[in-house]
């Protein structure tokens, strides 16, 4: 009987590892591992599901392959919270594999799970208000969806005061955070040419729900418009002690940074009136990718898309396009083709900005309808302008987006 | 100084609120013995009840009558099939039991309604706001006030004037002698519980025309509700009157002068008086 030798069972181990191990290594390889972090719990729990839906949606268009590879989407809870989304992206790179990360929703949080993007090299699309991303705190591995929080005060701010030239004295409420301080930042720069008062400015936590204290301070100080800074429940919670109150509809409410519909549909019509709209996405847009896309969000789901889940959905198909353009899906490859890329999408024509990896695209301004005007339950807003002015040069923070 | 009236004013009807679900909870737990994790989720059931009742009655008035009845039942059954067989279990089980109910009574919400929120007026006579010289308020809102008040004050009565109150105060104070003295603790547990769940379920029946409904109304509340009892003075419903009170008017002052801070000053004032009262403003333990 042959004893088997230390040096037999090294080449036994040798061989097995030629054999088995690299069929491992070429199955692992071959997926393309996408992480959706969406909010499932905290402040944006309800946002999270819907962000899911136009993701998946987004995936499934392309048969969840990219460059002949399948892609295994993945979806973690975030909480809304920094320590918690940080730690869910560490694990699903370190332990899943993922090397391209959307989300989250809420941009304090975001800019936290940007710094993780930099530090583990992976790609990291957001759509959301602060400016940060593509401003003070820009790299190269971030990108930035959503309008920039000037070309949304720009085109908020103009086309309101087009359509009501004498309300010069403006109030606001704005949300406590990232995306607050820049949107406020901005509508207070761009009023400077219209000549606007802003008689008062108050910040209110993220998830506030008792705004009476606000209102009554805004209805103390008898402004022409009050304009809200602030998103989801926030927003529904602002809009509906600004009615209740009274302020509303003889004082026109302005919801700068809206979600669009999952907003407009929590308020009811005797609420909406005289109210007006900004968004990065309202469902009627006239173009052919959102015409397709709210054909096929309502057929799955009975109800026409808000801005989370089509930001979910065109993010996804930007870094779709991402691998298209690059013929890789290296990390760096997809960034590189990322920059300076120009597609037609569900908002219309955007390109992302090399320099600064911020979206230039078209902000939406709708005006709600009066309760008689509106054809379905659904029917809340028409678009009456779109703006696309890119942050001017002057008041850019990011400098220099750096290297890999 | 008419702004600090009228923001004093918002304070007081705030407060009422607070005080309504405080004072209902305080009595779940003097008398239970247990923090009702799910008194959030009776409070926000009792909103959702009062827009269903109304939609399918056609009045508001009625549907302020039958939907806190409604939570009161629901509180009764939950005492009477859940809680109550878990007395001989401990403690730990009851909180474990109140916490998975709050869970559950939470996703029933989203199961039964949606997961959207929505909006519902107040009734035509309640809508728009009313002068009162130095501010113009919201009539629903004054109507809130005057009403949670006078339930404040009905409850307040019926504990310290009527006999079966004066058991109820006894059994705060000490369960085993009312036991001995021959009455039905078993009875007194279910009748506490189901109060405290009307006094949450007419909180949030009054609030579904100011917040509207969300799945996410009950936890928001509870916290507040939580701090009011701290601050009361556990099972000290004098106290949770006080402290709804104090809160509203304090979350209403320091929201006029520094909106940042007006969440924080909630549980700010908590601590600061906890600090120097461990037992709480009126707490005897």
């Amino acid at each position: 009987m042959s004893k088997l030798s230390r040096r037999d069972v090294l080449k036994a181990g040798a061989a097995a590892a030629t054999l088995g191990f690299p069929a491992i290594i070429r199955a692992q390889s071959k997926e393309i591992v996408i992480l959706g972090l969406w909010d499932q719990t905290g402040a944006f729990a309800d946002v999270g599901p819907i962000n899911d839906r136009g993701m998946k949606m987004a995936l499934e268009e392309r048969n969840m392959q990219i460059l002949g590879r399948p892609i295994k989407y993945i979806t973690r809870d975030g909480a809304t919270q920094a320590g918690t989304s940080t730690r869910r992206t560490e694990e699903a790179v370190d332990g899943d594999g993922a090397k391209f990360v959307i989300g989250p929703w809420s941009s304090g949080v975001a800019l936290a799970v940007s710094e993780v993007a930099k530090r583990k090299k992976v790609l990291h699309l957001f759509s959301g208000g602060t400016e940060d991303i593509s401003g003070a705190r820009c790299h190269r591995y971030s990108f930035q969806w959503a309008a920039s929080p000037y070309t949304a005060a720009k085109t908020v701010v103009d086309s309101f005061m087009k359509a009501n030239p004498k309300a010069k004295r403006w109030h606001l409420l704005v949300a406590d955070y990232a995306f607050g301080w820049s949107v406020e930042k901005y509508i207070k720069e761009v009023g400077k040419a219209h000549g606007l008062e802003f008689v008062g400015a108050d910040r209110h936590p993220l998830g506030e729900r008792e705004f009476s204290n606000y209102v009554q301070k805004a209805a103390a100080n008898k402004p022409d418009a009050v304009a809200m800074i602030n998103f989801g429940g926030d927003a529904v919670a602002g809009a509906r002690e600004i009615f209740n109150f009274g302020l509303t509809p003889k004082v026109p409410l302005i919801m700068t940074w809206s979600s669009g519909v999952e907003e407009l549909v929590q308020l009811s019509p005797e609420i909406r009136q005289n109210c007006w709209v900004g968004s990065n996405f309202y469902y009627t847009a006239d173009t052919p990718g959102a015409k397709a896309f709210v054909k096929s969000y309502q057929a799955k789901f009975g109800n026409p898309p808000g801005y989370a889940p089509s930001a979910s959905y065109s993010m996804t198909r930007l870094l779709l396009a991402g691998f298209d353009k690059a013929k890789s899906a290296e990390v760096q490859d997809v960034i590189k083709a990322l920059e300076g890329i120009e597609v037609n999408d569900i908002v219309g024509r955007m390109r992302m900005d090399a320099a600064t990896h911020q979206n230039i695209r078209p902000y939406f301004f709708m005006r709600c309808k009066q309760k008689a005007a509106m054809k379905h339950e659904t029917d809340f807003a028409d678009i009456i302008a779109t703006g696309d002015a890119p942050l001017p040069k002057e008041y850019g923070a990011c400098k220099d987006i750096g290297g890999f | 100084m008419s702004f600090v009236a009228a923001q004093i004013l918002n304070g007081i009807a705030t407060g009422m609120l607070y005080a309504l679900m405080g004072l209902g909870l305080s009595l779940i737990t003097g008398i239970l013995n247990i923090p009702n994790f799910a008194h959030g989720a009776l409070f926000a059931i009792g909103a959702y009840f009062l827009v269903s009742s109304a939609l399918i009655i056609g009045n508001f008035w009625v549907a302020l009558l039958v939907a806190p009845i409604g939570v009161a039942i629901l509180g009764l059954v939950i005492e009477y099939a859940g809680i109550r067989r878990l007395y001989a279990a401990g403690h730990d089980y009851q909180l474990l039991f109140t916490f998975g109910l709050a869970l559950i009574l939470s996703e029933s919400i989203i199961l039964i309604w949606g997961p959207v929120g929505s909006s519902y007026l107040p009734p035509e006579i309640l809508r728009g706001g009313a002068d009162l010289g130095f501010t113009m308020y919201p009539k629903y809102r004054l109507f809130v006030m005057v009403a949670a008040g006078l339930l404040v004050f009905a409850t307040w009565l019926f504990l310290e004037k009527t006999r079966y109150g004066a058991i109820m105060r006894a059994g705060i104070e000490n369960k085993e002698m009312v036991s001995l003295l021959g009455i039905d603790i078993k009875m007194l547990f279910t009748v506490a519980f189901a109060l405290g769940a009307y006094l949450a379920g007419i909180a949030g029946a009054l609030t579904a025309p100011i917040r509207g409904l969300n799945p996410g109304m009950g936890p928001d509340m509870l916290g507040i509700a939580f701090v009011v009892v701290a601050l009361g003075g556990l099972g000290n419903l004098l106290g949770a009157i006080a402290a709804g009170l104090i809160i509203g008017v304090a979350q209403a002052l320091v929201a006029a002068y520094w909106t940042e801070a007006s969440t924080v000053v909630i549980y700010a004032v908590m601590a600061v008086i906890l600090l120097v009262r461990p037992q709480g403003l009126f707490g005897i333990r």
